[in-house]
């Protein structure tokens, strides 16, 4: 089997597994919506929270995965290493624009307000903006092996923020709440809503996956033509 | 319990039109540069 046959085949089998996390992903609705109690203070806004809380750690795996990427790119000087990496960064841009919608839709009828130019909110955003830098600058930049060592500084540098928003809670008064999963100690929230939210977790995180798979197949194939074609070019 | 059944709507079809829209979008090719 040729390269561009077995990523062609990659590509195929990947989109069967994005049908599949879309079809859990709507699973998740209806598990969130009908069968997942109501929350008696903040009523049925909360159930935002099931999709909102699994999007942003995937969004933060993406970026951890970025940057830890990025950071061996820059050892190894392999370019499958950055088409990686470039993949898990659109993937991720992705899970936290839905993290950017979802927030204020549910920040407005609890917290009053759209949006608060709070510690976790405000370096969300700026995490966004990083990474649609990132983006940009790999469209800018037509070197393959300089735009590979600009992207993998700047992924190392987006995803340094990450530990930062996680524990910005913390270190900042703030009307985010606090973790509900990840911290120190046991989960505080009940069984059911528990249930729900690690059903959500595993969801996205196979649709992540299925997305990046899918997306990197895609980058290898378009990489792999060009390469094909520089060849001929040159020969 | 207050009455906010909408916004949790508005954010279930938002999230939906993200990811739907992302998945069409990678599944017909994307932009596939790297």
């Amino acid at each position: 089997m040729t390269p561009i046959e077995a990523f062609e085949r990659a590509r195929r089998r990947s989109a069967v597994w994005i049908g599949v996390g879309l079809l859990l992903v709507a699973a998740v609705y209806v598990r969130a919506l009908v069968f997942t109690p109501v929350e008696a203070v903040q009523g049925l806004a909360q159930k935002i929270f099931y999709i909102h809380v699994p999007s942003a750690w995937v969004a933060f795996l993406a970026f951890g995965i970025l940057g830890v990427t990025s950071a061996v790119y820059l050892f190894l000087k392999d370019p499958r290493v950055d088409l990686f990496a470039a993949s898990t960064a659109e993937v991720g841009m992705v899970f936290t624009t839905a993290v950017l919608v979802t927030g204020p839709i549910w920040g407005k009828p609890i917290w009053g307000t759209w949006w608060t130019w709070d510690a976790r909110l405000t370096l969300t955003l700026f995490l966004w903006f990083v990474v649609l830098g990132y983006l940009v600058l790999r469209t800018a930049v037509h070197e393959p092996g300089q735009r590979a060592r600009y992207s993998a500084v700047l992924g190392i540098l987006g995803a340094l923020l990450v530990p930062f928003i996680h524990v910005s809670v913390y270190l900042f008064r703030t009307m985010h709440p606090m973790p509900v999963v990840l911290r120190p100690g046991k989960p505080t929230l009940p069984g059911a809503m528990l249930a729900t939210l690690l059903f959500s977790f595993a969801v996205f995180t196979l649709f992540f996956v299925a997305l990046l798979w899918h997306r990197y197949a895609l980058a290898r194939l378009a990489d792999t033509r060009a390469r094909a074609e520089a060849e001929r070019a040159d020969a | 319990m207050p009455d906010n059944g909408g916004f949790a709507v508005a954010a279930y079809i938002a999230a939906a039109v993200i990811y739907l829209g992302y998945a069409i979008y990678l599944v017909r090719g994307g932009r596939a540069k790297g």
